[in-house]
This record gives structure tokens, C-alpha cells and sequence, in this order.
């Protein structure tokens, strides 16, 4: 018998709850996105680099955001924002910098805008056109770091990091030379200006220089440097000379620089040695004088192209050169005058002068050259100006000898000492040549030119017989003109300077053959038949 | 009570649109709030026809400009150059992307029009009362819902591309006016489509019922 | 007509037929009859799931928007752009409408979709949640159409084509996160169930919910097409 299943006493199953799974398989997805935005960030915060900021006085074409910071030409930075300083004359610049290029961010780091520039050296920063300014920097050496810093104005001239050497010449004004002028040798470009400040006192300029390596080894303590600014043209008592270095100090300036060949070797000059800064080739290389004897010169006449540093010469030899051109005030006679000071070098003179051990002697002791002047000037040496270049009208101071002098003594109290002068006669040069002029003036050339054509065409019928007695007088006309050619040649244009005397003959001679000329042509006009017959009247042909 | 399909509407019942109750309206003109989620009730979308052909019309009148006026003006040294969306395209196919030539002129020029023409279509088929292809026109109105954000594609690309290229003086692009108004066409005819109430296609057959009734 | 709301039967919002939605096995989705519209989905897990992938979505988010999405390299120059440069860049070259636009659709929107999403299903977490994450569900309603993310992946990928001719190009985090962000966003979509959420806020008109506990069904005729 089965039992009645009471089925209201069935115990339910118990229920068991449905776990629910604290974290869902699909949390994972979240957990990444966490963990790589997590690690993103992470690798964002640890390579941040330093934050500084710059100061410009002008920032073109910085922009926040899109504007670099390079070295080397390696990005490594961007600037983050550009804005007005408080007093709203510079421009601070905010730069993140990469966390790898922080080691250059020191204390004398410099930072620049590099943009197109056109410079003494040439133009730089081209490519930005391209690329956009950034903002350029040089490393310091310092291992101190900043996060403040001033911007230059203009790149820094040379990089630290460039071996070579640093030099000072002193000069009296900067000429064409500025920043970044080249610096040549033996027409190399070695190096360049770097900076330039007043000496403390204002009297001169130091002009820093930096010499390559291995150009540096080459400046010695006797090497010369020079200004080869631009093109050399000095137009002196010698005529016109051209001098250049190369083309581009021709367009910028530049300085050169040799060392004059010794014979003893010379080591090379310590960084930051002090040399002069000469004007030309010519003044550097010039051998410095070790005696150097000046002088005085009152002329009673007008001073007017006679510049600082014409020459002196004797007999046409180089033997000085004009230190002053001015006037003095002679309380005495309560008059201005003018006064020329010269400088006189006798070892200059002395290498003229050929077999001259005696002389040598002389010039050693002061008072030797005492006597050796006062022995010239009772020869009859005096100074007088001269016309060096009749075109500039530029004047030097030449020592010559003069007939018929009264003697002077030298008063060796007074220093300088004065020496006696000649008046140039140059005024009276002048009027002469105007005279001539006028003469010349006078010929009536065109009555002449007629006559002289009626003349070739009797001259035509006379060439075809010979007459004997013409020639002959003609021929010795002829030599003596020939003559008197020559001796104008060598007394007009000769490289010695003239004398005065002789240049004053000429001009008479000359007068004559002119008056000689009228004459003749006087005579011919009134009896053309004299060059057929002659003078004499001689029977013709 | 009809013998036909059971709507919402002759049913007497309004749908709420936000949460999908059905509640019973306080009257036909102002069904009031809906109990469970608080939004306004409407028995159809406010207004849906005037608003709907109102947007159509404006979106059309910019259509004309977005396509001739330029939506990119790219400057080079030498040259400045002005692109239409179209002109745009040929020259991707000029440069040997044909593909994206195509995705660009059907994203930006044959859809937006597709999509006027629909909603015109549309429109015009509820306003006959027509009760022809019902399911037809309501997948197209999906269709249309679906792929209208699409038409922005040119303007995330002009975006991106004046993010970018702005090296001056070398090249830089600026974007033209043309991509405001392209950028209007596609606004307007995305909310043309939600003002569209596709439940009146389906309205015409209940008034049609009701008149067999 | 006892009651003046019904609960279990609905009208399609597609053809505004009325129809009952039956019980769903997981993963099984609804179709209205009549017009084809989606009815209802049986999403399992749905609010779990769609926690996590708003999470995920919310920290892609961040991503995208602050790492450049891509950097190009021309003649030594560099350019890089995140989505905000993008629409920045918009703004300065005067078309502020269509930057504001972009804005919208690319940024707001999403994020203003994920934020929504985010609070919802927190606040259902405490059934029954309060009313006014009916509200917010009403926002995030009108939000999901505007959210652009993938469109603007495309015209990303089709600019970068046409630079890459004059360029070379770097890509950046930033567009992979906008890619993973697409991703995360369809997935929530997918997963989210919207009558879950519904069936957990509290009712504006709560005696009108505490009605419905004990309320009878409407007798509708004619109910099963």
C-alpha cells in the first residue's frame, strides 16, 4: 500500500540566492582604461622638464605654443606663453624645456631670438624663413641651475665651445669695424670681432677679437693688425692706392693681421694680449721707430691739404712724417701763425743713406744728431710744402737744399726744436701757370688754323723740291725743340720733385717758343712766301 | 472602440516619449505630465509638420552656399588657393585617392541632399495621407535618423586639417565660409529628422479605418 | 478603463501600435509588429556592465581630450593638436559658429552623455533611485544623437591622409583614445537597457506608482495583432 504523498507537506527546495558577482568580468575593461591613462599621465609629470621664463625687448614671431626652443639645432623646448611685462616694455617669455636638455639650463645660459638677420658678417638666420623663429641658446659652463633669464638682443657672436683665442687691440675709433667683423690672415677668414668697450678713460677703444685655433698660434707678440676695412684707398702724396682684403670685407670691414718676417722665432701671444689696431697695411707693417725726433715748422702760408701723417721727406726720400697740423698764438708779436709738427725719424733717414758707419755713430747719442742737424740746416736745408698731388691738392713737408739761405741756428732748448723753412712759392706757381693761360688764350688758333691750311697746301708744292737751306734750319729747330722737350719732361713730370728754380726756366722757355711762334707766324702772314724762299730770300726753286 | 489595429492614439492612450508609459491624457489639447518621468506629453511631436518643413526649406536655402562657397582657403608662398567641398574631392581623386574622394562626396554632398529629399518625401506622402508602403517609409526615416550625423565628416576634416597646417609663410589653410553653412545644413536637417513624428505615416490607415468604420 | 497608465503594455514609438512585450530569454530583442521598431531588449547584467564601460568611457574620455592626437613634421617644423586646439584653432580664424558646432559634437555631447550615464546608474544602484533621475534620463535621451566621436575619427583619419602627402606624421595618444572611445561608447549603448533603468527611478507622481502595485491591467481588446 502506498502512502497518500500529502502534497502540502513537500518542503520546498530552499532557495539559494543567486551569487552576484561583486566585480563582473566586464570591469576589466575600465581597470585598463585606468591603468594606461594612469601610466600616461605618470610618463607625462615625469618628463616635465623645468619651466623658465625669458625676458626679451622684442620677441618677433614667438608664439605661444608654436614656437621652439633649440640647441644645436635639437628641439628641446616649446614656448607656453608670450606676454607683456608689468611696465609693458619687454616681453617675457614662458618655456617648458624637455626633461633631457635640463642640464643646459644653467646660470649663464644665454638665450636669443633667432630670425633673419642681416649682419656685419653676413646674413644669418635664413633658414627660420622656413621653419619659423625659435629661440636659440648657448650653453654656459656654469652647473648652477636658473629658471629667470634675460634674452640677448643679438646671437651671441661665437659659441663657447670653439677652441681658440681671445685678443684686444686698441684703436682710436671703431672705423667700419663692428661685431662679427672677419678677421683675416693671409686673406683667410681666422676669426672674428666679438665685442668692443671704451677704455676706462675714454681716450681708446678695446676691441675684443677671437682667433680660431689653430689660426691663434700664428699672433705672435711683434704681429701687426690692421683695419682692412672696405677698400683701402688713400690718395696720398705717392698718387692713389688701392688695397683690399677680399670681397666681403670690402662690403663689411674686416681687420688683418701679419706677423713681419724676423728672424728669430717668436712664440705666440698669450690670450687676451694687447695689440694696436693700425689703419692700413702700410702704417702696421712699418718698422716702429725706436728714436723718434720731433719737430716744429712755422709756415707763413695757407696749411690747406697738408694733413696728419703726409710725409716728410728729404730730397725726396721718406725721412718723417706730420704729427699736427695747426696755429699758435706768439704772445710776442700777438699774432697766429701756423705751426706744423713733425716727427722726424733718423733710423729711417739712416737706411737711405749708404756707407754711413760714421753717420750710424752720430745718430746714436742725441747730441750727435744735434750736430747733424745744424750741419744740414747751415748747408742751406730747409722745409718747405709741396704740392704732393696737383689733382687733391694734398701737401707734404719736403726737405731740400736752398742757394743763398741766411744761416740760421737751432735753439735744441725749445722742444720741439724749431727748424727753418722756405717759403713753396707755390702762390707764384700758380699765377704763372695762369699767365700762360692767358697767353695761350691770346693766340688767335683759329686765324692760325686757316693760315696753317693755306700753308700745307704751299707746303705741298715746296716738298716736292727739296730746299737745302730750309731743312737744315728747320732740323736744328727741331733738335732744339726736341732738347727743350726733354729737359720739361724730366723737370715737370719726373719722379723726383722738380725744382722750383727749373720748373720757373721751363716756363720762360716755353714763354719764348711762344713768342718765338707769333713771331713767326706774324711774319708769314704778312710774307707766306719766306718758307718757300727762306728768310734770306734766296732764290726758290 | 475600433475594430482595427490598436493604436496609442485611438486607444485614447498618449505615449510618454522619454520613458514609454502609457497614460491616459487629460484632455486631447494638453495631455499633461507624464506620472513617471516628469516630461510634457504630446500625442504627436508639437507641430511636426510646419516645424519639419520649416527646417527643410532652411537647410536647403544654406545647401546652395555650402557647396560654392569655399570651405578651405590654403595659401602657399606662391599661390593662395580656394577649395569648394566638391572641388576638394576631385583633388583627393586627382592625387590618387579615389576611395576617400568618394567617401567625401557621398558623406558631404549626396547624403545631406539624400536627406532632404527624404524628409521632402516624406512629408509630402503624410500630408496626401497616404497609406502606401508604410514600413518602407518608416525604415527610411530611421535610415535618415541613422546617417544624418555623417554629413559632419568634412567639417572635422577642415578642423583638423587648420589645426595643423599653419607653418606660415610656407603653407597655411584657413577654413572658408562655405563649411558654416555646410556645418548649418547638417544641424538643421538633424533636427529636421527629430521633429519628424514618423507615427503619422501610420495615422493616414487609422483615419482611413475610421472611415470604414 | 479602470487605470488611467498601463505598465506592461506600450505603444511603439515607431507606428503607435499597442502591443505587449513578452518575456525575453537573455540576449533576445522585440520587434513592434507592424513598423519593425525595436522594441525591447533583454540586456543581461545591464547596469553592472554599463557602469563599467561608463568608466571606462569616462577616463578614455580625458584621454582624448587632453594628449595631442596626432603631430606633424615639415621642413623643422613641429605642429601638434589636441580636439580642443582643433576647434581653438576654428575660433581664431574667425568661424566661431562652426568651432562652437564642433565643440558640441565632438566634446560636449559625449562627455555630456557619459556624465549622464555615469550619475544614472549610480543612482540606480539604490533602488528605487530619485526622480530626478528620470530628468537626467530625459537629457540623456536628447544627448545621444549629438555625441559624434566616430564621425569625427574619420574626417581625423581623412585629414591626416591628405597631410600625409606634404607631411610626415606622428600619431599621438590622443587618437588611439578617441579610437577606444568609440568603442566604449557603442558597446554602452548596446548594453544599456533603458526600461531596466525606468522600472527603478522613483515615479514623479509617486501615488500614482503605488498604485500600480496593486492596480488591475486595462481590459484592451484585440491586443495580439
Amino acid at each position: 500500500m502506498t502512502e497518500k504523498i500529502d502534497l502540502d507537506n513537500i518542503p520546498e527546495a530552499t532557495v539559494v540566492p543567486e551569487k552576484r558577482m561583486r566585480f563582473s568580468v566586464v570591469w576589466i575593461i575600465p581597470i585598463v582604461a585606468a591603468l594606461v591613462a594612469i601610466g600616461i599621465a605618470v610618463q607625462r609629470i615625469l618628463s616635465e622638464g623645468p619651466t623658465i621664463t625669458i625676458v626679451f625687448k622684442a620677441a618677433e614671431g614667438v608664439e605661444a605654443g608654436k614656437t621652439f626652443v633649440k640647441y644645436n639645432d635639437v628641439n628641446i623646448g616649446e614656448v607656453k606663453t608670450v606676454r607683456l611685462s608689468e611696465d609693458f616694455t619687454k616681453v617675457v617669455v614662458t618655456a617648458k624645456i624637455d626633461k633631457s636638455a635640463e642640464g643646459l639650463i644653467v646660470e649663464d645660459a644665454e638665450f636669443w631670438v633667432e630670425k633673419p638677420r642681416v649682419t656685419l658678417s653676413g646674413v644669418s638666420g635664413i633658414s627660420t624663413l622656413l621653419t619659423g623663429n625659435f629661440i636659440g641658446l648657448k650653453m654656459g659652463k656654469s652647473k648652477r641651475p636658473r629658471h629667470n633669464f634675460i634674452g640677448r638682443d643679438v646671437p651671441p657672436a661665437i659659441t663657447m665651445d670653439q677652441p681658440g683665442r681671445i685678443f684686444i687691440l686698441q684703436a682710436d675709433n671703431l672705423g667700419s669695424v663692428g661685431i662679427g667683423s672677419p678677421l683675416y690672415y693671409r686673406r683667410l677668414n681666422v676669426g672674428q670681432v666679438i665685442g668692443y668697450d671704451l677704455a676706462g678713460d675714454g681716450k681708446a677703444l678695446h676691441i675684443k677679437i677671437f682667433v680660431n685655433a689653430p689660426y691663434d698660434k700664428y699672433v705672435t707678440n711683434e704681429t701687426r693688425f690692421w683695419e682692412a676695412s672696405g677698400i683701402d684707398v688713400t690718395m696720398g702724396a705717392s698718387g692713389i692706392n688701392v688695397d683690399t682684403q677680399s670681397v666681403v670685407s670690402m662690403l663689411v670691414g674686416g681687420i688683418a693681421f701679419e706677423t713681419p718676417s724676423l728672424l728669430k722665432e717668436l712664440k705666440p701671444a698669450d690670450a687676451n694680449a694687447a695689440f694696436t689696431l693700425f689703419r692700413n697695411r702700410a702704417t702696421a707693417m712699418a718698422e716702429h721707430e725706436t728714436v723718434i725726433t720731433p719737430y716744429v715748422l712755422y709756415f707763413n702760408e695757407s696749411l690747406l691739404g697738408l694733413s696728419v701723417g703726409a710725409p716728410v721727406t728729404y730730397r725726396g726720400l721718406p725721412v718723417g712724417e706730420v704729427t699736427a697740423v695747426g696755429l699758435e698764438y706768439d704772445q710776442a708779436k700777438d699774432f697766429i701763425h701756423p705751426r706744423v709738427d713733425i716727427q722726424l725719424y733718423p733710423a729711417r733717414f739712416m737706411a737711405h743713406v749708404k756707407k754711413s758707419a760714421a753717420l750710424e755713430e752720430q745718430a746714436r747719442s742725441e747730441s750727435g744728431r744735434h750736430v747733424f742737424m745744424q750741419k744740414l740746416i747751415d748747408k742751406g736745408v730747409r722745409a718747405q710744402l709741396r704740392s704732393g698731388n696737383i689733382l687733391t691738392g694734398q701737401l707734404y713737408v719736403a726737405f731740400d737744399n736752398f742757394r743763398g739761405v741766411p744761416k740760421v741756428k737751432i735753439d735744441w732748448t725749445k722742444t720741439p726744436a724749431e727748424l727753418p723753412v722756405m717759403p713753396s712759392g707755390l702762390e707764384d706757381l700758380k699765377t704763372k701757370i695762369n699767365d700762360v693761360l692767358a697767353r695761350i688764350d691770346k693766340i688767335p688758333l683759329n686765324a692760325i688754323g686757316e693760315d696753317m691750311k693755306k700753308l700745307l697746301a704751299g707746303l705741298d708744292g715746296m716738298v716736292k723740291s727739296v730746299d737745302r737751306e730750309v731743312l737744315p734750319e728747320l732740323k736744328k729747330t727741331l733738335e732744339a725743340l726736341k732738347h727743350v722737350l726733354k729737359s720739361t719732361d724730366a723737370t715737370l713730370v719726373g719722379k723726383d720733385a722738380p725744382a722750383q728754380q727749373e720748373m720757373r726756366e721751363a716756363l720762360q722757355e716755353v714763354r719764348r717758343a711762344a713768342q718765338a711762334v707769333s713771331g713767326l707766324v706774324d711774319y708769314l702772314e704778312r710774307n707766306p712766301e719766306a718758307l718757300v724762299r727762306g728768310k734770306t730770300q734766296e732764290k726758290s726753286k | 472602440m475600433s475594430t482595427g489595429v490598436p493604436t496609442g492614439i485611438t486607444s485614447g492612450f498618449v505615449s510618454c516619449e522619454a520613458c514609454g508609459l502609457l497614460t491616459k491624457p487629460v484632455n486631447v489639447h494638453e495631455p499633461g505630465h507624464c506620472p513617471r518621468c516628469g516630461g510634457k506629453l504630446e500625442l504627436r511631436r508639437h507641430n511636426t509638420i510646419q516645424r519639419t518643413w520649416a527646417l527643410i526649406i532652411a537647410a536647403a536655402i544654406c545647401y546652395i552656399p555650402a557647396n560654392v562657397m569655399p570651405v578651405m582657403v590654403t595659401s602657399t608662398l606662391t599661390s593662395v588657393e580656394e577649395d569648394t567641398i566638391i572641388s576638394g574631392a576631385v583633388l583627393l581623386y586627382k592625387y590618387g585617392s579615389w576611395h576617400l574622394a568618394l567617401i567625401v562626396l557621398i558623406a558631404s554632398v549626396m547624403i545631406p541632399l539624400a536627406k532632404l529629399a527624404a524628409l521632402a518625401y516624406l512629408l509630402i506622402t503624410v500630408q496626401r495621407n497616404s497609406i502606401k508602403d508604410q514600413r518602407e517609409r518608416t525604415r527610411l526615416y530611421r535610415l535618415v535618423e541613422f546617417v544624418g550625423r555623417w554629413s559632419m565628416l568634412d567639417i572635422f576634416v577642415v578642423t583638423f586639417v587648420v589645426a595643423l597646417i599653419q607653418l606660415q609663410p610656407l603653407m597655411s589653410v584657413k577654413p572658408g565660409l562655405g563649411s558654416l553653412f555646410f556645418a548649418s545644413v547638417v544641424v538643421l536637417t538633424m533636427i529636421a529628422a527629430e521633429t519628424f513624428d514618423s507615427r503619422l505615416i501610420w495615422d493616414s490607415s487609422n483615419c482611413k479605418e475610421e472611415q470604414n468604420d | 478603463m479602470s487605470s488611467s497608465f498601463i505598465e506592461d503594455i506600450v505603444a511603439c514609438p515607431g507606428c503607435d501600435l499597442l502591443q505587449r512585450i513578452p518575456v525575453l530569454s537573455p540576449g533576445g530583442k522585440a520587434r513592434c509588429p507592424r513598423c519593425g521598431h525595436t522594441m525591447a531588449a533583454n540586456k543581461p547584467d545591464s547596469l553592472e556592465r554599463t557602469l563599467a564601460l561608463t568608466v571606462a568611457a569616462a577616463i578614455t574620455l580625458v584621454v582624448a581630450n587632453t594628449t595631442p592626437l596626432m603631430g606633424i613634421s615639415v621642413v623643422g617644423r613641429h605642429v601638434s593638436t589636441t580636439i580642443l586646439g582643433g576647434v581653438l584653432e576654428m575660433w581664431l580664424q574667425g568661424q566661431e559658429i562652426t568651432a562652437l558646432l564642433v565643440a558640441f559634437c565632438a566634446i560636449v555631447a559625449p562627455t555630456v552623455y557619459i556624465g549622464l550615464m555615469l550619475v544614472i546608474l549610480l543612482a540606480v544602484r539604490r533602488s528605487p533611485a530619485p526622480s530626478w533621475a528620470g530628468f537626467l534620463m530625459r537629457m540623456l535621451d536628447l544627448s545621444q544623437p549629438w555625441g559624434m566621436a566616430e564621425v569625427m575619427m574619420l574626417g581625423i583619419l581623412v585629414a591626416l591622409i591628405k597631410i600625409a602627402e606634404m607631411a610626415t606624421l606622428v600619431l599621438g595618444v590622443g587618437i588611439f583614445a578617441v579610437g577606444a572611445l568609440i568603442i566604449l561608447i557603442a558597446a554602452m549603448m548596446a548594453s544599456f537597457d533603458h526600461n531596466e533603468v525606468w522600472t527603478r527611478i522613483r515615479w514623479v507622481d509617486e501615488e500614482s506608482q503605488k498604485m500600480i502595485a496593486s492596480a488591475e491591467l486595462a481590459d484592451i481588446e484585440g491586443i495580439r495583432p
